[in-house]
């Protein structure tokens, strides 16, 4: 089965930026929001901590899927098929914040992004 | 009759109940979101409803993509909290109202609308905030809640249109319902956020703001954009406040805006509230 495309532009979407969880997407990043969705079972939570690699075997995820999870690339896993509400299970196992995971999207240094994306005022 | 007493609408950003369980409600950051919610916890000791029709989306806790229901109703007796990830939270089960809740599916699918039909339901942020915005931290949650559950998530999302057209007939089904029972609706979920794609962090706090204003008195507006508008006013998880829709199209045509919040950012959202309610005759 060919990889389907999951570029924004080829995939149809109207705002590039904007990747919507469509068809393409599904297809394409189901067994990885799989693997990030058993992260909701506490003995899967162990199982990840303990051996990630081990875990991620366990799913047939793409070499490069499998990539972008061990390299917390969140931009790389959305891009992959990835959906936010799953990849976000894995930030509950490993603790990034959301602001963080937005940052890396939009390409941005961390203060920067909640400065001037979201408009946060940042005392000291 | 049963009779329905208003409809509130309200974000339910997981990040707000990470803050009330890290006891962070009081502080300098959060005491002004939470602060603005106080008429509103205020509205709910004074019209005591008995029961919550909450719509909101499940965000990949309940349904896995395996099964995705474009519309789902619980029917059950009781709904537990559900661990997202994080571990599970110190929340009292949520009470069902099992033989209205399979009313209304009967008047569901008599109006043409075809729901999964949820026998045992656990329930993630998008019913447990709202209902912690609005009743505290309870020993026993004061009301009885109808889940409904909208895709918002994979695509094809339902149209506005439709999600009006749903509470349109969730309101002849409510006041059908052979007892004095008072039921307020919750439309949850918004305001303007994009938490995908190199557009993340996108907040439109001209578009909120227009929203809760508007939302009340001049909701044909918002029913006439498409989904593709919503996305790009308010941002691809934006798109939620189609949920709104139902709370509106439930209510009369004319409603009293009784009061509005709003607040940004919180994580990455624009937050807001809304408390409307149905216009007395001749008022």
């Amino acid at each position: 089965m060919p990889t389907p495309s999951v570029n924004s532009r080829a995939s149809g979407d109207r705002l590039p930026e904007t990747p919507l969880f469509d068809r393409n997407r599904a297809l394409a990043g189901y067994a990885l929001n799989k693997m990030a969705n058993g992260l909701s079972k506490p003995a899967n939570r162990q199982a990840f901590t303990d051996d990630e690699a081990a875990y991620l075997d366990r799913f047939a995820l793409t070499p490069e899927q499998k990539t972008a999870v061990i390299a917390r690339d969140w931009n790389e896993m959305m891009r992959l098929g990835g959906n936010l509400f799953y990849m976000l299970k894995i930030s509950a196992v490993d603790p990034v914040a959301m602001t963080r995971i937005g940052a890396a999207q939009a390409g941005m240094e961390h203060d920067d992004f909640l400065r001037r994306r979201l408009g946060k005022t940042i005392n000291g | 009759m049963a009779e329905i007493i208003g409809g509130l609408g309200t974000s339910h950003v997981p990040s707000i109940a990470a803050a009330i369980d890290k006891g962070l409600a009081d502080t300098a950051e959060w005491k002004p979101f939470f602060d603005g919610y106080l008429p509103a916890r205020q509205w709910m000791l004074d019209h005591k409803p008995d029961i919550a029709v909450v719509i909101f989306n499940d965000h990949g806790n309940a349904f896995f993509l395996d099964k995705i229901p474009t519309l789902a109703v619980g029917v059950a007796d009781s709904y537990p909290p559900i661990d997202e990830g994080w571990g599970p939270r110190a929340l009292p089960d949520f009470a069902g109202a099992r033989d209205f809740s399979w009313h209304l599916v009967d008047q569901l699918v008599e109006n043409h609308f075809d729901p999964l039909v949820c026998r045992e339901l656990e329930v993630d942020h998008g019913l447990q905030v709202p209902m912690e915005l609005f009743f505290g931290r309870p020993e026993v949650w004061p009301v009885q809640v109808v889940p409904i559950l909208v895709n918002t998530i994979q695509y094809p999302i339902p149209t506005p249109q439709r999600m009006w057209d749903l509470g349109r007939v969730l309101r002849g089904a409510i006041e059908s319902w052979a007892t004095h029972e008072k039921v307020v609706i919750l439309g949850t979920g918004g305001l303007s956020h994009q938490l995908q794609g190199s557009r993340a962090g996108f907040i439109n706090r001209q578009a909120d703001r227009a929203w809760l204003a508007e939302i009340g008195p001049h909701p044909d507006k918002y029913l006439a954009m498409s989904r593709e508008d919503y996305v790009e006013v308010f941002g691809s998880e934006g798109a939620e406040l189609i949920m709104w829709l139902v709370m509106r199209g439930a209510l009369s045509e004319t409603v009293r805006t009784v009061h509005s919040h709003y607040c940004a950012p919180v994580s990455m959202t624009g937050a807001g509230m809304v408390i409307l309610e149905n216009a007395v005759a001749g008022s």
